[in-house]
């Protein structure tokens, strides 16, 4: 990693929610993040990836002060971002943007698609009526929406445009960061491969920095420069892409490697399953976390939690097991690399060379 | 895939022909002219993106879609030497969660949530099976050690809150295979669950297949899963099939251009290799789909032809075939 300062950075950072389990049972407390050390680099996209109730959500939405930490700090621009007075954090916002998993829920039915872009535009910039009306055609053609659209209504679009409009809206106050929440997991798979373009095609126009958050192992090994691999609050892993998915050493990343489907032919057949389920984040078990479920787990990880530690001398690898080195030498749990048939290959390089150029992204039909 | 049932090999449990499903007053069919053999200890998937009819689909083979306000139409449809598409209801109530089974994707709001696993499995046996109540519940806990569940006596009395998703979609497959059924329908049955989660059901699925035989027809929309449990495939696009044949053709030679699109849109597990390919636009609302081939609005290779005349099925290799004009590709396009 070069020396550049980290554009966000997370110390020590913990989220705990107080649980009410009903009148008869004692309040519990869910560690969603628990001591997490983590430096988003300006330019890069990270991912943030593990299963559900890991808290990578929770962490996105601390990065950009989405959400208050219980414990810890999130350094932005050299200040502590709890610190933040109201107004100070009003402007904060404008750097800091999130885009929303579900295109259907995250924008407001009642509001005009330009009112819904224009709004940030409004609150940061204060600018005209017709200044802001021509920034919105400015975004949604960015994201591929046709100026015109800015008179319609949320339910008149279909989820990828409306994925789009949020995008727009995220873009709207011109922002340094961008957390995206499952940004395409929503989407079809057609329709998810135009959001992904746009994504990656914005953030190289505008300079920006994204934090993926998404559980969908093809799209971040796709779209991310670096993965922090979570596990019930904690970050396991955290790698260069290709290095993560080349070897993958903590037994966690291994198993979720393993258990990713592979959409290629001749792949049936027994694979290597993760026992049991993750454990509940109100009573996690003590050292290492993984341990109930580690093929590899011995006395020591019942016991003393790993530290997330550089992973030898490769540049960037940092991981949290007792065993990674004994585990690596066992070789690793990489996933199979499918090659594309012969015959795909050669009808997708027809279909590339058939579909106009330039159109490719834009949409302009509408479903009911 | 001929379903006249004189000619019906042995081992096909379901054979379909000329399935079509409207909805009211509009004239488009939401489904087309579906065709859908599946055969005993073989898993069928239908494979398809939102709205494409896939749903819709298995619901009128369970017997569960509300004719009206659908109008379903078929050509012919055999399962078990009857044709269950022409049964009434109280007959389709014999059938289903006995001979033809089904697993729905939200485990959670499929299960019923005042009542415990044990009162939900033994329901199943005893309203299709002439046993006591002691006998349906041995056949319960044997079914739920059969899905892996540990310690299957003691959750019968748990209500199905008190159990994980993974769980409950364990649940949800013991109660569907209970009574032994010839046909499991399972319509995205581990979309809501966590990868590795994931990863255990299907495993367990393809266990339970190959011990009881059971014929399954696979709803997904994810190619993974496809490639890794179906042995047939069946590619739908806005109602109709385009693309079908054994996995393993399917999957080496692609031959309809939105199979070949779908392919392309999936991220590779391997170093990247620049943009993604995406099918350009979105399906179109049923009332704009096009008279001819309904890919052709986002096909990048339609022509006039395609747009006006719809494709008929023609065969590429024994098992597998197309409904595309311009199949294969390379010798009808130029570069």
């Amino acid at each position: 990693m070069t020396p550049v300062r980290p554009i966000i950075e997370a110390i020590g950072l913990e989220k705990r929610f107080a649980v009410d389990s009903g009148p008869f049972h004692p309040r519990s407390v869910v560690h969603a993040v628990d001591g997490v050390d983590l430096a988003v680099q300006p330019g890069e996209t990270l991912a943030l990836v593990g299963e559900s109730g890991c808290g990578k959500s929770t962490l996105g939405r601390m990065l950009v002060g989405l959400m208050a930490p219980s414990d810890g700090d999130v350094i932005y621009g050299g200040r502590n971002l709890p610190g933040f007075s109201e107004t100070e954090r009003r402007k904060l916002r404008r750097d800091l943007q999130i885009i929303f998993q579900d295109p259907f829920s995250s924008l407001n039915p009642r509001m005009l698609v330009g009112d819904i872009v224009g709004e940030p535009v409004w609150l940061h910039e204060g600018l005209g009526r017709r200044a802001r009306r021509e920034k919105v055609a400015d975004l949604l053609s960015l994201v591929g929406l046709a100026p015109e659209h800015a008179e319609r209504y949320p339910h008149e679009f279909s989820g990828g445009q409306r994925q789009r409009i949020g995008i727009a809206r995220a873009l709207a106050s011109r922002p340094k960061v961008i957390v995206g929440d499952e940004p395409v997991s929503a989407l079809d798979i057609s329709v998810q491969a135009q959001i992904v373009n746009l994504l990656e095609d914005i953030k190289q126009r505008l300079g920006l920095t994204l934090v993926v958050v998404a559980h969908g192992l093809a799209v971040i090994r796709h779209m991310s420069d670096r993965v922090a691999v979570m596990y019930l609050g904690q970050i396991v892993e955290i790698a260069p892409v290709d290095a993560l998915f080349e070897t993958p050493l903590h037994p966690y990343t291994q198993a979720l490697m393993a258990a990713n489907p592979v959409a290629a032919a001749g792949v049936r057949g027994k694979r290597r399953l993760l026992e049991g389920e993750v454990p509940s984040p109100t009573a996690p078990p003590p050292g290492c976390r993984f341990h109930t479920r580690c093929p590899h787990a011995g006395p020591l990880c019942r016991e003393s939690r790993p530290e997330l530690v550089a992973a030898g001398d490769e540049a960037g690898r940092q991981i949290a097991c007792h065993f990674w080195l004994e585990i690596s030498a066992a070789g690793s749990g990489a996933p199979g690399v499918s090659v594309r048939p012969p015959a795909l290959t050669r009808r997708l390089s027809l279909f590339t060379a058939h579909v106009p150029t330039g159109t490719e992204d834009h949409d302009s039909r509408h479903e009911d | 895939m001929s379903a006249d049932p004189s000619v019906l090999p042995e081992d096909v449990v379901l054979a379909v022909e000329g399935l079509s499903i409207g909805f009211g007053g509009s004239p488009v069919n939401l489904v087309d002219g579906v065709s859908l053999t599946v055969r005993r200890g073989r898993t069928l998937a239908v494979v398809g993106e939102s709205g494409c009819g896939k749903s819709i689909t298995s619901l009128a083979l369970m017997g569960l879609l509300p004719h009206p306000p659908a109008r379903i139409g078929h050509q012919s449809a055999r399962f078990q030497g009857i044709d269950p598409l022409t049964l009434g209801q109280r007959a389709f109530a014999d059938l289903r969660g006995d001979r033809l089974a089904m697993i729905f994707q939200e485990p959670m709001t499929s299960l019923n949530p005042v009542f415990t696993v044990g009162d939900q499995i033994t329901e199943v046996v005893l309203r299709h099976k002439k046993v006591g109540r002691s006998e349906a519940l041995a056949r319960a806990v044997k079914i739920l050690n059969q899905v892996r569940i540990p310690a299957a006596e003691q959750r019968l009395s748990a209500y199905p809150h008190e159990l994980s998703g993974g769980m409950r979609q364990r649940v949800m497959i013991a109660m569907a295979l209970v009574n032994g059924p010839d046909l499991l329908i399972a319509d995205e049955p581990t979309t809501a669950l966590d990868v590795t989660i994931q990863a255990q059901i299907l495993s367990l699925i393809e266990d339970l297949q190959a011990t009881t035989g059971t014929a399954m027809l696979l709803i997904t929309h994810d190619l993974g899963v496809v490639a890794e449990t179906a042995h047939d495939v069946a590619v739908m696009y806005a109602g109709r099939i385009v693309e079908s044949g054994p996995v393993e053709a399917l999957f080496a030679d692609p031959q309809h251009p939105y199979t070949v699109g779908l392919m392309g849109a999936m991220p590779q597990m391997g170093r990247r290799e620049g943009r993604l390919l995406s099918i350009p636009g979105s399906v179109p609302a049923p009332a704009l789909f096009p008279a001819g081939c309904r890919f052709a609005t986002r096909c990048p290779f339609a022509d006039d032809a395609c747009r006006r005349s719809v494709p008929p099925a023609t065969v590429v290799t024994p098992g597998h075939s197309v409904s595309c004009w311009k199949a294969p590709l390379e010798e009808h396009i130029v570069r």
